[in-house]
């Protein structure tokens, strides 16, 4: 018995031994400083390693390593305070939460905070800010908007409509002639949300003054208060069933993304309500379809017309990171105008510094004008906590529940949450 | 613990008085207490402990980062009101107590075929196990394909227009594809301790049932069902309890939709992760807590007797 004690013993210091081995082995003395960098924009990896790679090898002070591991990730290491130095991450609801409990640095010292549009401040601020702080920098901002077929609308006599009366013009015009005016992919919900619901609602509600008055209601927002979603939502969302009712392809409901994004490249419809993200997946099957995009008409005003933008990825850098100034070095060699150009100019991004060169790509010049003119809003369905279901709530709608009661229901769960935080 | 304790101390002290019969007299070896210590020490830290965490956390308004405050029973309040988190609860009990049926009534017939003197029993009972050993989400993700593209498009081909959109797309019917998949997954488990509980029935009861002119009918009713009806108990137990839990099936069949219809209690917890919504769900983690340890005294009491069969 005491033999085996000894041995277990000593099984046991030999394994801590081993472990400390590898522990100290993870803080190897290269003589730099290393900073850990959070990127995980599956499509722009390859892009970033490289401009890693350059960063290292043009000065000798930090060595950053790339982390591509995802939001959940980042996440957990906050909840472990071991963060990451530096990210560039989308900009979300989910990102808020760090701004908003103070676990992020202030930027506002850096020459990069300087460079940033002044136009583009309310769309970060509206996820909310915390005190004194500018917590996080647009790095790249995604517009979004109705991609069109260009050879089917030139093949139809049809123009880009700018208004609500042009566009339900060209669906019936469309329909006629035997072609489905929308490629609907109602099998995954975020594609409603993110395209039918958002487009709909930011064509038509002033998404920034509506958001900043259902935060001031806060538990009383139902019927009587002075911003809801059963009464500012209720006509928009009508509209959008008026083209989901008449305009999609028939087999919609069992379609997904990648059915979608097949049907719309083989030419089955003339317009889909997806992002810029779609436009690689379409060019895989076909790579020299001529598509262009337009702003969803939903007035009989031009002067509406408004493009969905989402700030695509922010820079951040944490505020229990142990290496600040190298990571702040980092973020100023990011807003090198030839880099975050060029980053934004092969990612069919938009430059958010404030002299950056429009130059787009023809697929996105449709959208370009607005963004320029600050024509914009953040779609309602990503300024809606996660927590309440509204990409299963606009699906619900889509398939044939009633909309009212949805809306009301929204505005119910949204005074909950006002309710308990 | 203490009684465990006091008990080694009083086998000790017998063995130090009959110092004669020093073998007998150590009952435990204290190796096997050396057997339950890593799952002491790995449920206390990975189940027991995170959870009186989370319980503490349910009473604050915690986001999972940074800083709270308490904000006493107010998460629960907010959840008893809250049609999202009711209809999960309504949901997940109906689809349980609908799969834990058809899975064995199911199962328990297969059993009865297979354990009779048919050819290929050994090759058909390998074949309808192979369904227990794929993961949930990729049989999910088969059967999302099947129900979005072949049935579809076998319902247009042959002129049948419900069948021509998707049943996981009918907010009143895709929860009848969750049950379907489901109890394909979860037939072949309960299958298998229903073969071992018929073959476990000795064969001289039947030929005496036989002698007596039973009809094989009576003999499944009369015989069979009242000798596994131990079997039957487990299975129902052990099942309830999986289907309560459901997550991976339905993620990757209908993801909660369509709307919210098919939203396990399990998938609004989630949320609470990946929406950074933390206190709030581990208040429903909670509730959902109680409410399964009620259901297990329920049914640990209700079947007290039977299992004594």
């Amino acid at each position: 018995m005491k033999m085996t004690r000894t041995k277990r013993i000593g099984a046991m210091g030999l394994g801590l031994a081993l472990l400390a081995g590898l522990l100290s082995g993870c803080s190897g003395d290269t003589g730099k400083e290393t900073i850990r960098f959070t990127f995980s924009k599956r499509e722009a990896i390859g892009f970033m390693t490289k401009l890693v790679a350059d960063y290292n090898a043009s000065q000798n002070k930090t060595e950053v390593v790339l982390d591509t591991s995802g939001v959940d990730v980042v996440s957990a290491s906050f909840v472990r305070g071991n963060p990451p130095d530096i990210a560039l991450a989308n900009y979300n609801m989910e990102t808020s939460r760090f701004v908003q409990r103070g676990a992020l640095s202030d930027l506002s010292g850096t020459h990069a905070a300087s460079l940033i549009r002044e136009d583009l401040k309310p769309l970060m601020e509206q996820y909310g800010s915390y005190p004194d702080r500018t917590s996080a920098l647009p790095y790249s901002v995604m517009a979004s908007s109705v991609i069109y077929n260009k050879e089917v609308f030139a093949a139809n006599n049809i123009e880009v409509p700018k208004t609500w009366s042009e566009l339900v013009a060209a669906c019936e015009k469309l329909k006629a002639a035997g072609v489905t005016p929308f490629q609907a992919t109602w099998k995954d919900d975020w594609t409603i949300a993110q395209g039918w619901f958002d487009y709909s609602v930011g064509g038509q509600v002033d998404t920034l003054d509506f958001f900043k008055k259902l935060a001031e209601e806060g538990t009383d927002v139902g019927p009587d208060s002075s911003a809801s979603f059963q009464k500012d939502f209720d006509q928009p969302v009508a509209k959008m069933l008026t083209l989901a009712r008449n305009y999609v392809n028939k087999d919609a409901a069992s379609r997904a993304y990648g059915d979608g994004n097949l049907a719309f490249s083989q030419g089955k419809a003339a317009m889909y309500l997806q992002g810029p993200w779609a436009f690689s997946e379409v060019a895989k099957t076909a790579p020299d379809l001529q598509l262009g995009t337009f702003p969803l008409p939903m007035t009989d005003n031009p002067e509406d017309l408004k493009v969905r933008v989402n700030v695509d990825l922010a820079a951040w850098i944490p505020e229990g990171s142990k290496h600040k100034d190298a990571a702040q070095d980092f973020l100023e060699y990011l807003y090198r105008p030839e880099i975050i150009e060029g980053y934004n100019k092969s990612q069919l991004g938009f430059t958010p510094t404030k002299d950056a060169p429009v130059t787009p790509d023809p697929r996105i010049a449709g959208m370009a004008g607005y963004y320029e003119q600050g024509k914009v809003y953040q779609g309602p369905s990503v300024l809606v906590p996660k927590t309440i279901p509204i990409m299963n709530y606009t699906q619900a709608v889509v398939f044939g529940a009633d909309p009212a009661s949805t809306l009301r229901t929204l505005d119910a769960d949204w005074a909950r949450l006002a309710f308990r935080q | 613990m203490s009684i465990s304790t006091r008990a080694i101390s009083a086998t000790r002290g017998n063995g130090a008085r009959h110092n004669g019969t020093r073998r007998t007299g150590r009952r435990v070896e204290p190796i096997y207490y050396l057997f339950l210590l890593p799952s002491l020490v790995l449920f206390t830290l990975a189940i027991t402990i995170p959870g009186i965490i989370g319980i503490f956390f349910s009473f604050t308004d915690s986001i999972g980062i940074g800083d709270w405050e308490f904000t006493g029973f107010t998460n629960y309040i907010a959840i008893f009101s809250d049609p999202a988190i009711l209809q999960s609860y309504l949901f997940t009990f109906g689809f349980s107590i609908v799969t834990v049926i058809v899975v064995n009534v199911i199962a328990f017939l297969l059993a009865v075929g297979l354990t009779s003197r048919i050819r290929m029993k050994t090759a058909l009972r390998t074949i309808f196990v192979i369904p227990m050993v794929v993961s949930g989400i990729i049989i999910a993700y088969v059967f999302n394909f099947l129900f979005s593209n072949s049935l579809p498009t076998a319902g247009a081909a042959a002129g049948i227009p419900w069948l021509e959109t998707s049943l996981l797309a009918n907010p009143d019917l895709a929860w009848v594809a969750i049950v379907l998949v489901t109890a394909w997954q979860a037939v072949p488990g309960s299958l298998l301790i229903y073969i071992a509980g018929l073959v476990a029935v000795p064969g001289d009861v039947y030929e005496a049932a036989d002698l007596d002119g039973a009809s094989k009918l009576q003999q499944l009713l009369k015989i069979t069902f009242p000798l596994v009806a131990g079997y039957v108990v487990i299975n129902v137990i052990l099942g309830f309890k999986g289907f309560l839990n459901a997550y991976d099936i339905i993620v990757g069949l209908t993801n909660g939709g369509p709307g919210t219809s098919t939203r396990s209690i399990a998938m609004t917890v989630i949320t609470g992760f990946n929406g950074g919504d933390y206190a709030y769900q581990m208040a429903n983690a909670t509730i959902f807590f109680v409410v399964a340890i009620l259901i297990s005294l329920l049914q640990l009491s209700a079947t007290r007797g039977r299992s004594a069969l």
